[in-house]
């Protein structure tokens, strides 16, 4: 029953909420540093206020590196969003074939 | 670049409270400099850099480390307040090129923050890397009281 629920449940999400625009300047870059990311999900999750972002991505170029290098290399790639924030969450995965 | 030693009676208390046993008795080397940060993270096995002490965590992340670690029966580590000392605060940030608090480091290596030690928890990989460090967590005994009921 939940299963059918959940996309009805995030059609409505998706109505009442928009993305800010912080939260499209993260997805951007992110866009551009990881071209061969599969998912990119970037959530403020400071009520929108841009203090603290919840960043979720999934890309073949985390393969094979351990999960502190993989978090590196999204810190690096938001070097200068990373400074008006208070702080951020990253989970990252690979995908799976 | 000296490091206060901490006035507050509070911060005091967490540089040598017994029960983290000796890892937290002794004082920082002096300055934050990256020579000094380095001795500072390979001084002890456990070394966490947190806003507030573990008794009094200011943050939830760095809460969720404490606790964690609780879990885990880790009572012997060095906790550094970063709320303490600015320099200590940026320092730290500079050295591990890690731009948030709390950090944590296993055998003077940086493994990551309180998401990467949440997931470490979660997957099984703390156990090992603290059995690597010849110390045994908790949720060992308690997993071998479930396995022999």
């Amino acid at each position: 029953k939940f299963r059918l629920a959940y996309p009805l449940l995030l059609c409505a999400h998706r109505m009442f909420t928009s993305q800010t625009e912080g939260e499209l300047r993260v997805t951007q870059v992110l866009k551009e540093k990881f071209p061969r990311a599969t998912a990119i999900k970037v959530t403020d999750i400071s009520g929108g206020c841009g203090a603290m972002y919840e960043i979720k991505i999934e890309s073949e170029e985390f393969k094979e590196k351990k999960t502190v290098q993989q978090h590196q290399m999204v810190n690096q790639a938001l070097k200068e969003e990373i400074k008006g924030m208070h702080g951020l969450r990253i989970f990252t995965s690979v995908p799976k074939c | 670049l000296r490091p206060r030693p901490s006035r507050n009676a509070d911060a005091h208390q967490a540089w040598n409270r017994p029960a983290h046993g000796p890892g937290l008795s002794a004082r920082p080397p002096s300055g934050t400099t990256g020579g000094a940060l380095d001795a500072m993270v390979k001084k002890d096995k456990v070394v966490v850099f947190l806003k507030g002490t573990p008794e009094q965590p200011q943050c939830g992340f760095s809460n969720a480390v404490v606790q964690i670690l609780r879990l885990h029966g880790v009572r012997d580590y060095a906790a550094y307040n970063v709320l303490d000392d600015p320099e200590l605060r940026q320092g730290i940030k500079d050295y591990s090129n890690w731009p948030t608090i709390p950090q944590v480091f296993l055998n003077g290596e940086f493994v990551g923050g309180c998401d990467i030690l949440l997931q470490m928890h979660q997957n099984g990989d703390l156990v090992e890397e603290l059995k690597k460090l010849g110390i045994r967590s908790a949720l060992l005994d308690e997993k071998t009281d479930q396995d022999s009921k």
